[in-house]
């Protein structure tokens, strides 16, 4: 059973192409990069496989089953901008948020989530923060607390969206060995990541991405510098005047 | 009553005047608010501005009780200057880290609240003046006079004016802000000699559309125009004219449906306000839906006629490749309703390009394959430099067959050197020289 | 005769709290029945206004508070316009009013890609002037348009309080019972969309919430003013609080208290000059006042620390 499974993927965002024709499958058990350009669509495939946005075609199984069924075994870290840091709310608190999946309509906390939430926090180095509210947090701490939460929901995937951007390296080697150490457990971890240099140090795995699928595989074989210039490189121009083409004719844009 | 009468009429003249120029000029101000995503700062600015109506009205009626034609001066001063009080207040909560919606509607209700108190007291201590800026809620155009005309002609002329000599600036400033300022154009000037027109068309409109209804006859023109043009001079004289359209039609409504609904015995007013903004708001959604190229309807046909020429190009490719076909068999290969391709079909006919029971013309030859050459070019690029398998080409490059335009098909043939053969090792179609 | 004719603003309080003890629930005075409404009001907008502000929603919020007029010309079609603030009849009219709104506002912006500002001022004010139309129409009367957009304080009677004490009773069991689900709803829609299939049903119950509530206050203090109460009381608590059920609890509680200023002022004001303002449109000043005194506080305070800090 694939842990992630993607067939003929067509995403749009009006007049633009975001995703075409994207197909791969990554076996459990391995830290994979996601790497690709500005606007290659990384953030775009992750929400799509969340199911927070909707594909023009394709299918995508998580665990052999669609999204909706495996909700309980997903945790999702996103961007640290799509988040208002002004919410009302301290860093114990956030972490608990990852346990609601598991309480249905009307349950509530209890003791055993306070304190695999405490346990989480002291994890990742936070556990004097706990009743600190988050804007008041440092970039570094507060993507901690993001993997804390991750941590906390007890799935077995993970999907972080560009995990390390604007983080100081301890907290990034830390996140690292966390996240390693999940993957020792069994876990999946999917990772945006845009530090081509560290890609070998940190994965198993890597999906390149530019619109399209360049190439899925173990990094050894595939990180290779002829698939890096055909994701990084300027040979798709006419593909991407295309797509674009294509999108609009689609969806009747002028 | 004709339609000139409403032009001339000594009653009629002064409310038709009067919104058509305050509508112009609201039009020509809302395109900038919309381009800005600011729109709804009308809504707050214009509830805001109640207070200081009060307050200047209750001023006046102490100090000039004899002069009640002059008192609209009191209602201008006092506008501007509860307005530009909010638009203050806006920005400091905003500072505060108070986000922009909440800064607009915190200020918006309770300057609003303000107003309310005052005018309770003015209720009970100047009971004529009071019924003058109960009107001020809904507007009403009615009562306008010469002067008023006047002066709101005047208001909407500096305002064309304004759009029509700065515009070079104002284009600069809408498209980039910060590149702009940078070039030593005078950004914040500019900024708050638009605030001050804001404020002026505002105030013009409170008095035909009253307060509560305003950034109706803001939003709406702006957002009709912007459906038909993205020239930035053309959406200003298309959101006036809509603007003004707007008002008349109101207008006209408001009086007409009035004198129409009034019977013997009830007398029944159909408030003018109201009326513009519908028929504004029903510019702004026919717009939006039936505008030439971004409204839906032009949008769902512009789709519905790609549907039917890629279903035309794959009926065409079929019969270059198979010869002679009849419907029964295109049904069954291709998996098209019969009553669809009996359609299609004759269609396909009537322009030329098949014949017979169905075979191609020497016209329907060139197209098919000049339709299979950009399919199997593709799959060539797609292989070639794009490094795809090439089992995995056929299915992208069947929906870019539709789509390639001629000048990426000879950008195509040029980057590939003028291929013969595709990753199938079938024979790639040369371009007809002749049509 | 009201029993607190002729007291001042002291006075007024006094009375109030002696009376609280035994009158109050016998033989409730008009001033007493505005002080509950007002309160009821305050606690159905205080649960769910930070929600709406949290969510960047309270321009929508305040577009419902526009568009309910058109729920009400609904209801009077419907029912007649004898009683149209019968509870059934708010609740038809209020999910007229939100599924109207809701829809039209998100077909601009998502069938017809409108921005969103453009979209939510597009649907309101035609929404609003078709209401004011069918009211006109409809109860050939222009000051019921009038009346829903200032409300009518001092024309409250009983019935207005047990319908807005069943209102907040309605937001307070559904905000606690569902709490966790409004929380994260507001905070991480991502997330909340992950860990559950029907997060977006809470969104729309809040829209729900948000129209009949405005609908509710709609009598005492009309559409506008109702945005006060949303907003205002969460802004000002927001400057002391941190965590979003203090917060609540604080929201609450200053709408409340701006209500009982608000009335005992007015009466005040009535007794000592003889004038007759407007109790809803002060309590919406004292909203605005208290926010300024306590930043105002704030600031003190936050200075006075740094002085005893400097002095450490």
């Amino acid at each position: 059973m694939k842990a992630w499974e993607v067939e003929d993927l067509h995403v749009n965002y009006g007049k633009k192409q975001v995703l075409w024709d994207v197909s791969f499958s990554v076996p459990p058990g391995v830290m994979v990069a996601i790497v690709g350009p500005n606007g290659a669509g990384k953030s775009t495939l992750l929400k799509t496989a969340l199911g927070l946005v909707e594909p023009l075609s394709g299918k995508i199984d998580l665990l052999g089953q669609p999204v909706k069924k495996v909700k309980q075994k997903i945790a999702y870290v996103p961007q640290r901008e799509s988040v208002d840091w002004d919410f009302p709310i301290t860093a114990l608190e956030l972490i608990l948020m990852g346990r609601y999946g598991r309480l249905g309509l009307l349950g509530r906390l209890r003791q055993a989530d306070r304190e695999a939430a405490l346990r989480s926090l002291e994890l990742v180095g936070m556990g004097d923060f706990a009743h600190t509210q988050i804007g008041q947090l440092s970039g570094g701490q507060q993507q901690r607390l993001f993997i804390a939460r991750a941590l906390v929901q007890g799935g077995s995937l993970f999907f972080l969206d560009e995990p390390f951007a604007g983080v100081d390296l301890a907290t990034e080697k830390s996140i690292v060995s966390l996240l390693q150490a999940q993957k020792e457990e069994g876990k999946t971890i999917f990772s945006v990541h845009h530090d081509l240099p560290t890609v070998e140090e940190y994965f198993d795995w890597v999906i390149l991405l530019n619109t399209r699928l360049i190439a899925c595989g173990p990094v050894k074989q595939v990180f290779t510098a002829e698939n890096l210039a055909l994701t990084f490189g300027k040979s798709q121009e006419l593909f991407d005047e295309a797509a674009s083409l294509s999108a609009k004719s689609i969806s009747g844009i002028v | 009553m004709s339609l000139i009468d409403f032009f001339i009429d000594p009653v009629l003249r002064g409310p038709t005047w009067g919104t058509l120029f305050m509508c112009i000029a609201s039009g020509l101000i809302g395109s900038v608010l919309l381009l800005r995503k600011k729109t709804l700062l009308a809504e707050s600015l214009s509830h805001a501005a109640y207070p200081g109506v009060i307050l200047g009205v209750s001023l006046f009626a102490l100090a000039f009780p004899a002069h009640e034609e002059w008192a609209f001066v009191s209602v201008l001063a006092g506008a501007s200057f509860s307005a530009f009080l909010a638009l203050k207040g806006i920005e400091w909560l905003m500072r505060r880290k108070v986000s922009p919606d909440a800064a607009l509607c915190f200020i918006l209700a309770v300057f609003f609240g303000a107003g309310i108190v005052a005018a309770s007291s003015m209720q009970s201590q100047l009971p004529s003046w009071h019924q003058k800026t109960q009107m001020l809620l809904f507007g009403q155009a009615a009562t306008m006079t010469g002067i008023h005309v006047a002066l709101y002609g005047g208001l909407a002329l500096s305002i064309a004016l304004f759009f029509l000599l700065m515009y070079r600036p104002l284009q600069s400033v809408l498209f980039d802000r910060d590149f702009s300022s940078l070039l030593g154009l005078n950004v914040k000037w500019l900024e708050r000699l638009i605030f001050c027109l804001l404020l002026a068309s505002l105030i013009v409109g409170i008095r035909s559309v009253g307060v509560i209804l305003m950034s109706g006859m803001i939003i709406a023109p702006a957002v009709a125009a912007r459906q038909f043009t993205h020239h930035l001079h053309r959406m200003f004289f298309l959101a006036s004219f809509f603007g003004a359209l707007s008002g008349l039609l109101g207008n006209f409504l408001s009086i007409w449906g009035s004198m129409y609904l009034s019977t013997e015995t009830e007398r029944m007013t159909l408030p003018t306000g109201p009326s513009i903004v519908l028929v504004g708001s029903c510019f702004a959604f026919l717009s939006l839906l039936f505008a030439p190229q971004r409204g839906l309807v032009s949008r769902l046909f512009r789709i519905g006629a790609f549907r039917l020429r890629r279903l035309e190009e794959n009926i065409l490719k079929y019969f270059w490749k198979k010869g002679t076909l009849s419907r029964k068999i295109l049904h069954e290969t291709l998996h098209v309703p019969m009553w669809a391709l009996f359609l299609v079909l004759r269609r396909l006919k009537k322009q030329g390009w098949i014949e017979g029971a169905y075979s191609l013309t020497p016209d329907g030859m060139k197209r098919a394959a000049s339709i299979v050459r950009l399919h199997r070019l593709w799959e060539l690029y797609l292989t070639e430099q794009l490094k795809l398998e090439t089992g995995k080409v056929h299915k992208t490059a069947e929906e870019m067959e539709h789509i390639l335009t001629p000048d990426l098909e000879e950008r195509l043939t040029h980057l590939l050197g003028a291929p013969t053969q595709d990753p199938h090792q079938q024979p790639i179609p040369e371009k007809s020289r002749f049509p | 005769m009201s029993p607190y004719w002729g007291a001042n603003f002291f006075e007024f309080f006094f009375l109030f709290f002696t009376r609280l003890f035994h009158s109050v629930w016998s033989q409730p005075a008009t001033d007493e029945i505005q002080i509950g409404v007002l309160c009821m009001t305050a606690i159905s907008c205080g649960l769910i206004g930070p929600f709406l502000v949290l969510r960047k929603m309270t321009m929508f919020a305040n577009s419902l508070s526009h568009t309910v007029l058109l729920g009400i010309a609904g209801t009077i079609f419907f029912f007649g316009k004898e009683t149209p603030f019968d509870l059934t009849h708010l609740l038809v009219g209020a999910l007229l009013a939100a599924f109207l709104t809701a829809l039209l506002t998100e077909g601009l912006i998502k069938g017809f890609r409108l921005q969103e500002d453009a979209s939510i001022g597009l649907v309101f004010t035609s929404l609003f002037a078709l209401g004011i139309v069918f009211v006109t129409l409809f109860t050939k009367d222009l000051h019921l348009g009038l009346e829903s957009v200032v409300g009518n304080v001092d024309a409250l009677k009983l019935s207005d309080f047990r319908a807005s004490t069943l209102l907040a009773l309605l937001n307070l069991s559904l905000i606690t019972l569902f709490y966790r689900q409004f929380q994260i709803g507001s905070f991480d829609r991502g997330l909340a969309k992950t860990l559950s299939s029907c997060s977006s049903l809470f969104h729309y119950l809040l829209l729900f919430l948000t129209s009949v509530t405005c609908i509710g206050a709609f009598r005492a203090i009309g559409v506008i003013l109702v945005l006060a109460f949303l907003v205002g009381p969460y802004l000002t608590a927001r400057l002391f609080f941190h965590r979003l059920k203090p917060l609540l609890v604080a929201s609450v509680l200053l709408g409340c208290l701006a209500s009982l200023l608000g009335v005992a002022f007015s009466r005040h004001l009535l007794t000592t000059f003889g004038l007759p303002l407007s109790t809803g449109g002060l309590v919406v000043c004292f909203i605005g006042l208290l926010y300024v005194l306590s930043y105002i506080v704030k600031k003190i305070y936050r200075s006075g620390m740094l002085l005893t800090k400097a002095h450490d």
